[in-house]
């Protein structure tokens, strides 16, 4: 049933490294987005199942893509990524309408289980 | 998971980001006040920090978080940037890449970082802003915080080991919302921002659901320790459609896309021979698909040409950073321009030259720009120009360095020629050509010649060889006093190049048309002996003749005919005319280099395979010129 994701991060390696966990767990990386400008297009486009998002990105950060994608889409379902010592941007994510987060570094069992815990 | 597979990955993207890093720390250098920058240069570091965390680099990812730290601490200060600030980032980018190899390369600490991190500390306390999130535009409070509340009261306890308690403490009012009103959260949610927080609260909640109903609802928030409700919902799952696109772009591993390029050139090869038998058929059918294959194979070639070709930005980028602390080593001021960042370059060239610019650009800081006083005490501008530039010309790509330092002093050169017995004592004045013949001869630049010769020279052999092993050639113009200017000339692209294809006895050979200018019949009677060499005149202009025939030690010439062809070379300001016994006509050959055997000519840079599978050698024309 491989649900869809559209992955944000402005790293490669970052979204290497996330589409590798979720495709071998059986999801379907349909997109890829380098900045918040780009995240809320793909996400127009593309209407995936779920959405990493990287908080600090070039051009619109995450939170600010949150903010634009929630204001489209009250349902959309995004996977915050952060790093360690972000708590204050992962909670004015989740004001913004995230519904779960990850920290770097990713530990690939704790993705999956956030990402099950988002697609409910 | 192993992440050592992503290792290539995270080497090179760090890299960009550092270099990203380099850059805009000399932005924020010209203008401190820019606080544009700061964004950039704190995003990159968190970039690497969170890459280097996940590739479990501990100490790349902690020197990443101090710069971090002290960055954040500049952004919402808006503190400007004074000089040690900007040197101790500058030391910190340095820190970092050598940090990012040895972890790479299996070490596990960054040696001598010490100081470094405790001066990084002391400098984001400095600020006078302490590294806390407390300034940033709190969150609105989403929830309402009214008197004892409604319902029953839920204890919540996050487990002890969980990352960003807070914000897993925010998810589970967020889920409990869900569930019916809440009320009388306990401590404020404020509190969850804070790092400190233990991630133990409670909250009012007005619901009908039974406890093991919203007990279950809220563990699946994920993290939960314990969930304690004093005295009793689910919530809907969401469903997603659309078609399917896919991302435009994919990464290729750089090694098939040379393998294509091999099997590209193959192609076009057997295209060759195709075309070549065909023609010895009168089969129409054949003639067309031989046809057809030709167009295919072109198109498949220039695509493949196409997707090989990269900016030189992705190699110049790295040079400013390089240029500076090369100017401040050695106390001089220069100004460093770059031009035709957006000039593209097969990959594989643009590796290639990144060492020989170095060395050009070394060389101008280090011996070409003169001191300010010394530029002052001659009427020159304090502040030193360098100009790299790339131009593209025709099918070639000239490469500048050039600068207004003190030139290369002919004087110089001229009197440690002599010395080494290279020209003739009478030779009073050296024209370029000359000058650079011999700063480009190995072993002209000795050790010795770096202080006798204002170092020019030094590496120029190396240089040269480098730019030739691409069918490249170099040039150099200065005047004394006012600079010199380093011209390379490159193929855009390296695999498949048309080539003039000219017959000596029985071989063929191949003259890439890069430096190609013209071609003509020279009779006999025109060729004068001008300087012990042969000669002729083209268009009023004399013009030095090589005979291939004795480059390469053939047997003398069969009878001399009426005319002979000559290969007018063009290299720069330099033209000779190479005579072969025929010319055969245009190809495109496929360059295929190799290891040059010890006493070969140095007339060659690599071989080809023709059409109808005949071998045949790609002269070089800055050999032979």
């Amino acid at each position: 049933m491989g649900h869809r994701v559209l992955v944000c991060d402005d790293a490669i390696f970052m979204r290497t490294m996330i589409s590798d966990i979720l495709a071998g767990a059986g999801y379907e990386v349909v997109g890829e987005a380098e900045t918040g400008v780009q995240a809320i297009e793909r996400y127009r486009e593309l209407h995936p199942d779920l959405v990493t998002m990287d908080i600090v990105m070039p051009d619109m950060g995450g939170i600010e893509a949150v903010r634009e994608i929630v204001k489209a889409d009250r349902d959309a379902k995004i996977l915050m990524c952060s790093a360690m010592g972000q708590q204050a941007l992962v909670v004015e994510a989740i004001q913004a309408g995230a519904k779960d987060f990850v920290v770097k570094p990713f530990q690939p069992s704790r993705v999956l289980e956030a990402v099950q815990r988002v697609l409910g | 998971m192993d992440v050592r597979k992503y290792a290539d990955l995270f080497l090179t993207e760090s890299r960009e980001h550092l270099t990203a890093f380099n850059q805009l720390l000399l932005e924020w250098e010209r203008d401190p006040a820019a606080t544009g920058a700061v964004g950039g240069i704190f995003r990159a570091v968190h970039t690497i920090k969170g890459m280097a965390a996940t590739m479990g680099y501990a100490a790349v990812a902690d020197l990443a978080h101090r710069v971090e730290s002290l960055l954040d601490g500049v952004r919402r200060s808006e503190r400007t940037a004074n000089a040690a600030m900007l040197d101790l980032l500058f030391r910190a980018a340095d820190a970092l890449e050598r940090a990012i190899a040895e972890s790479v390369a299996g070490g596990d600490a960054a040696p001598g970082v010490a100081l470094l991190l405790a001066e990084l500390d002391r400098e984001a306390a400095a600020g006078p802003a302490a590294p806390v999130r407390e300034s940033r535009p709190s969150v609105p409070v989403i929830l309402p915080q009214t008197g004892p509340g409604k319902g029953r009261t839920v204890q919540v306890t996050i487990r002890a080991d969980a990352q960003l308690k807070g914000a897993r403490s925010l998810l589970v009012l967020r889920r409990a919302e869900g569930l019916g009103p809440v009320s009388a959260v306990t401590p404020a949610p404020v509190a969850f921002e804070n790092d400190a927080f233990d991630g133990r609260f409670s909250f009012r909640l007005d619901s009908a659901a039974e406890v093991a109903a919203l007990t279950a609802a809220l563990v699946a928030v994920g993290d939960v320790e314990r969930i304690e409700v004093s005295d009793e919902v689910a919530e809907a799952a969401q469903a997603a459609a659309g078609e399917t696109q896919r991302s435009r772009h994919i990464r290729v591993d750089l090694r098939c896309l040379d393998e294509l390029m091999n099997l590209t050139g193959e192609l076009v090869i057997a295209r060759g021979r195709l075309h070549t038998v065909a023609a010895r058929f009168s089969e129409p059918d054949l003639h067309d698909v031989s046809g057809q294959i030709a167009r295919l194979a072109a198109a498949l070639q220039n695509e493949m040409v196409a997707a090989r070709m990269v900016p030189v930005w992705q190699v110049f980028d790295r040079f400013p950073r390089m240029v500076r602390d090369l100017a401040r080593q050695t106390g001089k001021q220069v100004a460093f321009r770059v031009e035709g960042k957006e000039i593209e370059l097969d990959r594989a060239i643009l590796d290639e030259i990144a060492e020989p610019l170095v060395h050009l650009l070394r060389n101008s800081v280090d011996h070409g720009i003169e001191a300010s006083d010394e530029r002052v005490a001659k009427g020159k501008p304090a502040v030193g120009q360098l100009v790299l530039s790339a131009l593209r010309e025709r099918s070639t790509v000239a490469i500048k360095v050039a600068d207004d330092g003190r030139g290369i002093s002919r004087e110089k050169v001229l009197a440690r020629a002599r010395q080494q017995g290279l020209v003739e004592a009478g030779v009073a004045a050296l024209a370029d050509e000359e000058l650079f013949h011999l700063i480009s001869r190995p072993g002209f630049s000795t050790a010795e010649a770096v202080t006798d010769v204002s170092g020019r020279g030094v590496g120029i052999d190396a240089v040269t060889a480098a730019l030739r092993a691409l069918g490249g050639s170099l040039e150099v113009r200065s005047e004394d006093g006012a600079g010199t200017t380093f011209t390379l000339r490159l193929p855009a692209t390296l695999a498949i190049v048309r080539a003039l294809l000219a017959r000596v006895g029985d071989e063929l050979y191949a003259m890439p048309l890069t430096h190609v200018a013209e071609t003509f019949d020279a009779r006999p009677a025109d060729v004068q002996r001008v300087q012990g060499r042969e000669a002729v005149l083209l268009r009023g202009q004399l013009l030095p003749l090589v005979r291939l025939r004795e480059v390469l030690g053939a047997a003398a010439p069969a009878v001399p005919r009426r005319g002979q062809p000559v290969i007018v070379l063009e290299l720069g300001e330099r033209r000779t005319g190479v005579v072969v016994d025929a010319l055969v006509g245009q190809q495109e050959i496929v360059v295929k280099s190799f290891e040059a055997p010890r006493g070969m000519l140095p007339v060659f840079s690599g071989a080809t395979i023709l059409g109808d599978g005949v071998p045949a050698l790609i002269l070089d024309a800055g050999g032979l010129v």
